[in-house]
């Protein structure tokens, strides 16, 4: 993009620059020129005001990563103008406003932010910070990455506390199996203590009629005709509880 | 159980088979083996391991339960029943009296009705373990419920109270160390730093001890039908286990490490001796258990060949969980060691802002190496946290007992796809394993207690199981307090280990030397309609008792010689485990533990001789003229 012609107020504010190194594989950036003297030395690495971002795009996301350009340089000078504007909500912030310079290939740079009444007064980094983190989730989707992808040195991202169900979940799963344990356990105790008393009520049935067989035999002093069918035990003899 | 009802039994041969290897194989199997694989060079360990096998676990396990089927038929009334040349037959020399005498100590007998102080020391052993062991029940139910939520929490650090990081305990260890000691336990500094019950541990063991009773309530009629799924099931989940685990990234490595024999340790005496003390436990030899397993058994069932089988599907199942666990073992190393370089890869990315293509995990080094040429002064301000990233110093980190199952496992099992199943599935297996073990520990107390005549009388099995079960709870409520896992490690490692040694030996004694190797020869012909061979002949009575004597001797002398016995406690400040020394009175806890379990045995066998000397009763005097005749 030849910006040099361009006048500076059309937003084309922009300066690259990148650490040649002899590995280098791919020139993301082009040496320009175009920046006003005045822009060149508001923007500079360790600036007072100034913030280094890192994008780390492959990272974030391998197969479908797209090309760092310039286009999205400005993009991102955008969605920083959008923060700067949604943080101070009077003041029309542009995209000449945001002020980047030191770009690297790690894609890596530096950005200033001037006020929109005066181009030569910086932003203070507080207000940045704060513009930045009001938006951090705004800026973060406009790229497709995330707090780690798309990293504003020193504005540590705000943790999102980890949602707490009302109750735990462990607390859920072990209701339900302890519950079961116990029906279990009583259903088993229940049965045994019935069995018990079957064997028991069967065991007094047996005496009974083996007293009754006896009793008779020697009150008639024949034996009883037939042998006595536990078959059919006469329930009406014992009251049941 | 009153004394006319016939004497509960397993449905079938099968059920006790299973019970056995539910029982056999246990928590040991899974970490305890692949520990000492590694320890001791790998595949090579596997020979000592089947030799020491042959020489002393078969044989051992044969006698164990060759006394308890024997001797389930303890009445006279019983002997009687079936002949009363039999019955007569038992008193036929002073020898067998004395047989009868030493199997009160180290076997068992229900002698003539009266109170039988059958294996006091195995109870004593027994009930050590099972206040404890149910505590490992109980961890496993916490992690099993808390796997199913959508982050697994020991996969993330929490955030600390000011939001503005992970906490710093969490930081300085890992978030599964984290999750271990301080949400599973909340483990204090050291063993004298006390604190309060962790209520969730407190009701997982609840939920765990309900469950033993659930399955013991009614005698091994109930015990028999658990015993094919908590035999069965962890199979199922180790094979699924195998086919992910060797299917992982990086599984390879572990199991090349395994498999890569180390032959010069097997000239460490220590190997060996390592060895047969696996052996020795993963067994379960002592405890009582088996004896009061097979106490259920028909008179004619084949333990012999049942011995063989259970002996060897315990040994099948360790080298199975050894495969798994070391291609977990190798995928953790990896994942870990590419983590190492994913680190160092974004450390030089961000330092000298190179594109992000250009270092890949596999150059990284080379990288190092070309900067440390163009650009040393910018690279030596980075030495500190330039970390060498070692795989071989991965993979070499042997981690045994609970360490290994709920530290290096989860661990591994959080970066799995779909960990939350992998987890769930895991702690099934855990699950099953411990349970399968409580249950023959719980039945090895339960058994002798039923059939002390004066409680049976008065109390009915479920009562009496389910006192026994409260008991052992209430008392094990004490390893969920804070220092709870220094009182459980102490148990471990001295409550069961020495005594059991000392047990079995006097068991193997008593039955090849007191009671005599041939009269035992004519009960097995009695049981099985064939003498033992040879090879049991000569194992039991030689090889098995001077190989127990001599790691008898050998762990007296560590004992003894071992200084101060220290152990493992969390330092929260450093975030890693610190060895401490233990202070007098758990010092002489433990002496404690060691003395009252050993010292049944002398204790009893006194007991015995008085009251032998002194006629109590009539019967008893008739049974002396018996005797003489």
């Amino acid at each position: 993009m030849a910006c040099g012609v361009l006048p500076v107020s059309s937003g084309c504010a922009t300066t690259h620059s990148f650490a040649s190194a002899p590995w280098a594989t791919n020139g993301v950036a082009k040496m320009q020129n175009g920046l006003p003297v005045l822009a060149q030395n508001l923007c500079h690495p360790d600036s007072a005001n100034g913030y280094k971002v890192r994008i780390s795009i492959k990272t974030a996301l391998s197969d479908k990563a797209y090309e760092w350009n310039e286009n999205e340089m400005y993009f991102f000078q955008a969605s920083l103008a959008f923060a700067m504007r949604t943080y101070h909500l009077t003041k029309p912030y542009n995209v000449n406003n945001i002020i980047v310079c030191n770009e690297t290939q790690r894609v890596s740079f530096w950005f200033v932010v001037t006020s929109p009444d005066n181009h030569t007064e910086l932003i203070s980094k507080a207000e940045v910070e704060e513009a930045v983190r009001k938006s951090r989730h705004r800026i973060n989707s406009a790229f497709l990455l995330t707090d780690k992808t798309l990293e504003f040195i020193d504005i540590n991202p705000t943790l999102v506390p980890p949602a707490v169900p009302d109750t735990p979940p462990w607390l859920i799963v072990f209701g339900v199996v302890i519950g079961a344990v116990f029906a279990g356990i009583i259903a088993l105790l229940v049965s045994a203590v019935l069995q018990k008393r079957k064997k028991a009520k069967d065991r007094m049935e047996d005496e009974q009629a083996e007293e009754d067989i006896h009793v008779n035999g020697l009150e008639n002093g024949i034996g009883l005709d037939g042998a006595y069918n536990r078959g059919f035990p006469d329930d009406d003899r014992f009251t049941k509880l | 159980m009153s004394k006319n009802a016939p004497r509960d039994e397993w449905d079938n041969p099968t059920q006790f088979v299973l019970a056995c290897v539910s029982y056999a194989v246990g928590l040991g199997n899974v970490w305890r083996f692949p520990y000492l694989c590694q320890m001791h060079g790998g595949g090579g360990f596997l020979i000592p391991y089947i030799i020491m096998l042959v020489l002393e676990g078969v044989p051992l396990f044969y006698m164990e339960l060759a006394v308890g089927q024997k001797m389930r038929l303890g009445s006279i009334g019983a002997w009687s029943a079936i002949s009363p040349y039999l019955g007569g037959r038992i008193f036929s020399t002073p020898r067998h009296l004395l047989f009868v005498c030493s199997s009160q100590l180290g076997g068992s007998s229900y002698f003539l009705g009266e109170v039988s102080l059958r294996s006091l020391a195995s109870i004593v052993t027994s009930m050590y373990l099972c206040l404890y062991y149910n505590v490992i029940n109980a961890w496993s139910f916490w992690y099993l419920f808390h796997s199913f939520q959508s982050v697994l929490p020991w996969a993330e650090c929490p955030v600390n109270s000011n939001m503005s990081g992970p906490i710093e305990e969490c930081e300085r260890a890992t978030p599964t160390q984290y999750f271990f000691y301080r949400s599973t336990l909340n483990i204090s500094g050291s063993i004298e730093e006390n604190g309060g019950i962790h209520t969730g541990q407190a009701v997982c063991l609840l939920l765990a001890w309900a469950i033993v009773y659930l399955f013991i309530v009614k005698g091994v009629k109930s015990t028999g039908k658990v015993v094919y799924f908590t035999a069965t099931f962890p199979y199922v989940v180790l094979i699924i286990y195998l086919i992910r685990g060797v299917t992982l990234h990086g599984a390879a490595n572990g199991l090349m490490y395994m498999v890569t024999p180390k032959m010069e340790q097997l000239a460490n005496p220590t190997t060996w001796i390592n060895a047969a003390t696996q052996i020795f436990f993963s067994l379960g030899l002592g405890f009582g258990s088996l004896i009061a397993f097979a106490s259920y058994n028909q008179y004619n069932n084949n333990f012999e060949k049942q011995a063989v089988v259970v002996s060897f599907i315990n040994s099948g199942t360790s080298i199975f969980a050894s495969v798994v666990t070391f291609s977990i073992y190798g995928f953790k190393a990896t994942f870990n060691y590419e983590s190492c370089l994913e680190r160092l890869r974004l450390l030089l990315m961000n330092t000298f802002d190179i594109a992000e293509g250009a270092i890949s995990l596999e150059n990284v080094n080379q990288w190092i190496a070309d900067l440390n040429r163009t650009q040393p002064e910018q690279l030596s301000s980075l030495l500190d946290r330039l970390q060498t990233c070692d795989l071989e110093a991965e993979l070499d980190t042997a981690v045994e007992g609970t360490g290994l199952a709920f530290i290096v496992y989860s661990e591994a099992i959080k970066n799995m796809p779909v960990s939350q199943l992998w987890s769930v599935l895991y702690f099934i297996m855990l699950l099953l394993l411990g349970m399968g073990s409580m249950l023959g520990n719980v039945i090895a107390v339960l058994t002798p207690i039923n059939e002390l005549k004066f409680i049976s009388r008065n109390m009915s099995t479920e009562t009496l199981n389910g006192l026994v079960c409260l008991f052992c709870l209430l008392l094990g409520l004490g390893f969920t307090t804070r220092s709870g896992n220094y009182w459980f490690t102490m148990f471990n490692d001295y409550g069961a280990t020495f005594s059991l040694l000392f047990i079995v030996l006097i068991e193997v004694i008593s039955v090849c030397f007191i009671y005599g190797i041939r009269r035992f020869e004519k009960d097995v012909e009695d049981m099985l309609g064939h003498r033992p061979n040879r090879y049991w002949k000569i194992m039991l009575a030689g090889v098995s008792p001077i190989l127990l004597i001599a790691l008898f001797l050998f762990y007296m002398v560590k004992y003894i010689q071992g200084g101060t016995p220290m152990y493992q406690a969390w330092d929260k400040e450093l975030g890693k485990s610190v060895m401490l020394e233990y202070p007098p009175y758990a010092q002489a806890f433990i002496g404690l533990l060691l003395v009252s379990s050993v010292s049944c045995i002398p204790l009893v066998a006194l007991y015995t001789y008085c009251r032998k000397r002194t006629p109590v009763s009539g019967r008893r005097e008739r049974r002396i003229s018996t005797v003489s005749t």
